[in-house]
């Protein structure tokens, strides 16, 4: 009896164990790339494969309509299997990360292009330049699919080019007296800009002495890195290195742009606690009434700004809190000290992955063709739809000439003006460099940008640490001096 | 039970009640040396590398140098044993009182006061600071804005200027889950034999002296395991700082464990964030140990 008990308790105890491993299990199966059987010689029918893809909510419909993607590839691909692994925004680099350095990451996963640098010096992309097609290739605007290529090798599909730009409140700017439509086609200069936001500044607006500011921008949380990118473009710093490899913001373009930071919340235009303002906050700023311009802005905006009015006219009670009716406008970022505007364009895309073992021929011929088929066509001209982003493949275009899309025709203008100045993907920095700089900016550039946004160091303190930093990574001999 | 068979058999049923015991222990000593010990040498090992998934070189101490020479490194130490010094003892403090406080009622109340003040251990951290996150809103409108308002005093950016971020965060913590060490000091507390305290008010004490003499001393073994484990867990903190202020303004909440965690995981420098992490360690450890020399030499467990 005492045995049996024993024996009972063991059984218990080690499948306890057991069931701690499991998760183990189901995560090494995962990952492997070449377990498809090798196809006969004289066999025609093509062997199965599987296809794992990683994917967040690019568009608001995005992830529901994955069984119907997955059902329409097979379809297409009777061989094929479409998995879609679905992820949130905030958890989609942990979930990637974790799954790359475990060495058996998703086949495809979907994020922006300047990430391709920090995998690529992982040795973690596969390169599909030798399975694309023409017919695949030709289908794509070549600017963003240059975004998806790093030296000399394609690492995936573009699925849209967005511009950074700011957003507008319309009723707010004309009170201001400020020409937006003549800013969407010609852009702005900084001075130009310093005073319109000076004078969208309504002091005690709703009577609860909360002021209506004339600019924000999220800098807190996934949105930090975002403010001095964006604006540093139309600074005179389009990349974190100029032609001949030198890390670019120790120029005096950078001191001065820190300046110009430090002046608008001294202008009294941006709150004083900005460094506390994310990316949820700015919105809900934008459709309370707290703010005339908000930052960043991308062109869905728009549609989620009409999504809120139609709430509030139709007095449901879900929209947001305190919200009141506004159209949103579209704006460029402004240009500073006599440089060229450059939109901040960002190209998000599906990236090709491989694990630790060498993939088949075969199998990176169907990852292209799976990613290929979430970059064009239907899919694609749905997402960008809901996205009011531009179609950058023809097939794409084609499709989405039977959907309908409620957009101010003032601000899909303006959105095709800030591309036409869109600049190239630089492809030629090497791996190395590219990580250093993002550390440099992690590390040094976002924590003391906080600190100059809360005014406790000064724009020359936070410019003479950056230099510090660089000089320190890049040496004397690989930083702009002037 | 009286043996009287020969020797080999002898050993035999004795082996046979330790092969049980044995047995048991497996279970648990294999997933300790998967989870655990695996881990902790893998890490050393890595520590003296540069890492990649597909291949790491050898570097021998390079790690260790270049984190002894990192100005960040040593920022974030000094940011967590503030931290530490800040939240530990207060945290001790408040568990004690409202342990003493709890104790006189009866057992139902006692019961229901033990699961309210638990109730936050099991919450979620994340949900948890999205809600610290709406109290910390920097604005007029804030909470805790309108509060200090109420004083007259302006509004705070509280988790973005430097001089307010750490005492967010150690604010956070104070009014956090004390739920554990409440829980075990009540159990502590009813280890105590009602003849003490007799004794005592028979000598004329009154309620701080039998505090002083009594409570306390007795209390000894809890206060030192709740404050051992406190400071083992304070110097790992690095959840609060990771969501609510991500390290900044300018560093100044970065935690050692924030600090690890960026190395690994955005910068991908793992054999620098091994090398860290095996230096928190030797530190807790030389910690717990001091702890021990001087307030456990009389206690037994």
């Amino acid at each position: 009896m005492k045995k049996r008990l024993n024996v009972l308790a063991l059984i218990l105890a080690v499948t306890l164990m057991l069931s701690t491993l499991a998760a183990c299990g189901s995560s090494n199966n995962g990952g492997s790339t070449a377990t498809n059987k090798p196809s006969n010689g004289g066999s025609a029918e093509p062997a199965k494969d599987t296809i794992k893809a990683l994917l967040p909510p690019v568009s608001g419909n995005f992830q529901s309509n994955f069984d119907q993607m997955e059902k329409e590839f097979n379809e297409l691909y009777p061989n094929l299997t479409l998995q879609i692994e679905p992820a949130s925004w905030e958890d989609m680099t942990q979930k990637l990360d974790t799954q790359v350095n475990a060495g058996s990451p998703p086949d495809i996963a979907f994020m922006g292009s300047g990430g391709i640098s920090k995998y690529l010096q992982q040795g973690m992309l596969m390169d599909i330049t030798d399975v694309i097609t023409d017919e695949m290739k030709n289908d794509f605007d070549a600017i963003p699919y240059d975004y998806m290529a790093y030296q000399g090798g394609q690492y995936g599909f573009p699925a849209y080019m967005e511009v950074h730009a700011l957003g507008g409140n319309q009723k707010f700017l004309e009170e201001a007296g400020i020409d937006w439509k003549s800013v969407q086609q010609n852009g702005w200069t900084y001075d130009e800009f310093r005073e319109a936001i000076k004078a969208g500044v309504v002091q005690n607006a709703d009577g609860n002495g909360n002021t209506r500011y004339g600019f924000v921008f999220a800098t807190a949380g996934v949105a930090s890195k975002d403010y001095l990118q964006i604006l540093a473009k139309s600074a005179g710093m389009p990349y974190f290195f100029d032609a001949d490899m030198k890390y670019t913001y120790t120029s005096q373009n950078f001191l001065k742009l820190l300046t110009a930071v430090r002046d608008m919340i001294d202008d009294g235009s941006m709150p004083k606690e900005l460094s506390s303002v994310d990316a949820g906050k700015r919105w809900n700023m934008f459709l309370t009434g707290q703010t005339m311009i908000t930052g960043k802005g991308l062109a869905t905006f728009e549609n989620s700004a009409n999504l809120n009015n139609a709430k509030i006219k139709a007095n449901d009670g879900s929209a947001v809190a305190g919200s009141i009716e506004a159209q949103y406008i579209v704006l460029p970022v402004p240009a500073f000290f006599g440089n060229d505007y450059v939109p901040n364009t960002v190209v998000d895309g599906y990236v090709t992955f491989r694990g630790k073992k060498e993939p088949t021929q075969e199998h990176k011929e169907n990852v292209a063709k799976a990613a290929y088929f979430l970059a064009s066509g239907k899919v694609a001209a749905q997402t960008n739809n809901d996205l009011f982003s531009a179609h950058i493949t023809e097939t794409a275009r084609k499709a989405a000439e039977s959907m309908e899309v409620n957009r101010l025709p003032e601000n899909v203008t303006a959105v095709e003006n800030m591309l036409s100045h869109a600049v190239a993907n630089r492809t030629d920095i090497p791996v190395e460099k590219a990580a250093d700089a993002i550390k440099i900016e992690t590390e040094v550039i976002v924590p003391k940008l906080q600190a100059l946004l809360a005014n406790e160091i000064t724009p020359q303190e936070m410019y003479d640490a950056v230099k510090a930093a660089a000089i320190k990574t890049f040496g004397e001999d690989g930083i702009v001096q002037d | 039970m009286i043996q009287t068979v020969k020797p080999s058999t002898k050993k035999r049923k004795i082996k046979g009640d330790s092969v049980w015991g044995y047995t048991f222990i497996a279970v648990a000593l294999l997933v300790f040396a998967m989870f655990t010990a695996y881990p902790v040498v893998s890490a050393f090992i890595i520590s003296f590398q540069e890492y990649k998934p597909l291949g790491s070189t050898w570097v021998g101490l390079e790690n260790y140098k270049d984190t002894f020479a990192s100005e960040l490194f040593w920022k974030s130490i000094k940011n967590t044993v503030i931290y530490t010094i800040l939240t530990v003892p207060f945290a001790l403090f408040i568990s004690f009182a409202v342990a003493i406080m709890i104790i006189p009622f009866k057992k139902w109340l006692q019961t229901t006061f033990k699961a309210v003040y638990y109730l936050p251990a099991v919450a979620s951290g994340v949900a948890l600071s999205v809600v610290w996150l709406w109290i910390y809103d920097p604005m007029k409108s804030g909470i805790f804005n309108k509060v200090i308002g109420l004083f007259g005093i302006e509004n705070q950016n509280w988790l973005g200027s430097s001089a307010t971020a750490m005492l967010s965060l150690v604010i956070m913590s104070w009014l956090s889950s004390h739920g554990t060490s409440i829980i075990i000091y009540l159990a502590a507390l009813l280890g105590i034999d009602n003849s003490y305290y007799e004794a005592a008010e028979l000598d004329g004490a009154n309620f701080f002296h039998k505090l002083w003499y009594i409570v306390i001393p007795f209390l000894k073994p809890t206060t030192l395991f709740l404050l051992v484990t406190g400071i083992i867990g304070s110097f790992q903190v690095f959840q609060n700082a990771y969501l609510m202020t991500g390290g900044g303004p300018d560093h100044a909440t970065t935690m050692v464990g924030l600090l690890i965690f960026n190395n690994a995981f955005t910068y991908f420098e793992f054999g620098q964030a091994s090398a860290q992490s095996l230096i928190l360690a030797v530190i807790i450890a030389v910690i717990s140990l001091i702890q021990f020399k001087f307030l456990g030499n009389d206690v037994e467990y």
